[in-house]
């Protein structure tokens, strides 16, 4: 049953590259206590800061966007970001599950 | 990642082959893995652990590593009985879902393609049928027409061949004929009530869509209990 609904994600991003977009993936590749998401789960963003997809509830997303948007304008190929509840910023980015993740962002070029 | 690589996965996925992704998260290389072959280049020292992930259908960082594997396993084969009213809700709702379907339906006018575009659908009685299906403990099969004469032969071939989920679809009557004849076949009342029937979860829908929502949640928990 695993991958089951981030399969399409993939597709959508060979969409976007077909599209001229640029892209950078988002894969959760690890979680400790309560997380919303799985590990594989995924998410794709553009330059203009489009997204599909999600590393969690709704939680980190908008912190993954501008992570990506960074990314793509330093011109780096990857980069892995920690969510924990305890960080600074937790009202803004933190996850409210008390969980932890782990999302590694690279660009598809 | 490439692009490149990206293609290779889309192309892999579609032809239902199991692989994996293996990521080196600190220089971002990537390479797809095929189980039973060796890692590549700098993957190559990490063999064992890769195995390891796949055998256990995981996603994951290698321990001590800077590793990310990912696995992408064939999807569950569910073949539907009867390509009925339901049955069509059925595939819209196993499109988000790891499912692969197949309908077996003997009459022509249910079986169309224009029902359901893009789903292998088999025009012939479940005996021939089944002759084109590559089946096993890993399969499916939800039976919808409620006719024995359709029925009853897929019921006795996924038994036989102890398919993970059998639900047959019928009141409470039309079941408990229904084990009548599978009994007087010479099945063994253990493997009769292997059977869900009358088929699904108690949602309390009568409609179609209702049905098929009772079904699809029946199968997804019996799948995590396999």
């Amino acid at each position: 049953m695993k991958n089951s609904f981030d399969e399409k994600i993939l597709d959508e991003a060979q969409d976007w590259i077909n599209a001229n977009q640029k892209v950078v993936l988002a894969t959760v590749i690890q979680t400790w206590g309560s997380s919303p998401r799985q590990v594989g789960s995924r998410m794709i963003v553009n330059e203009k800061g489009d997204f599909s997809g999600s590393v969690s509830g709704g939680c980190v997303e908008s912190a993954v966007v501008s992570e990506c948007l960074s990314l793509i304008k330093d011109n780096k190929p990857c980069k892995k970001i920690e969510f924990k509840v305890s960080n600074e910023s937790a009202w803004e980015v933190g996850l409210a599950c008390g969980g932890e993740i782990a999302v590694y962002i690279e660009q598809i070029h | 990642m490439k692009i490149k690589t990206l293609e290779e996965i889309l192309k892999k996925k579609s032809s239902k082959t199991e692989f994996a992704i293996l990521t080196n998260l600190e220089n971002g290389n990537s390479e797809i893995y095929l189980p039973g072959t060796s890692p590549k280049g700098e993957f190559s020292k990490y063999a064992d652990e890769i195995e390891k992930f796949f055998k256990s259908k995981k996603n994951g960082v290698i321990e001590n590593s800077e590793i990310f594997v990912e696995t992408y396993i064939k999807p569950i084969k569910v073949i539907i009985v009867g390509a009925v009213h339901i049955a069509q809700y059925l595939v819209d709702f196993a499109k988000s879902l790891n499912f692969e379907i197949s309908i077996i339906d003997p009459r022509g006018y249910f079986a169309s393609e224009q029902r359901f575009p893009d789903i292998k659908v088999i025009n012939k009685w479940p005996k021939e049928a089944f002759e084109e299906i590559e089946t096993n403990s890993s399969t499916a099969l939800i039976a919808l027409t409620h006719d024995p004469k359709i029925d009853d032969p897929a019921l006795q071939y996924a038994l036989k061949n102890k398919f993970y989920y059998i639900g047959a679809l019928g009141s409470k009557k039309t079941h408990e004929n229904r084990c009548q004849r599978l009994a007087e076949a010479g099945f063994a009342i253990d493997e009769i009530n292997s059977i869900h029937g009358p088929i699904g979860i108690k949602l309390g829908g009568k409609s179609a869509p209702e049905i098929a929502l009772s079904i699809i949640a029946q199968l997804v928990s019996e799948t995590y209990k396999k």
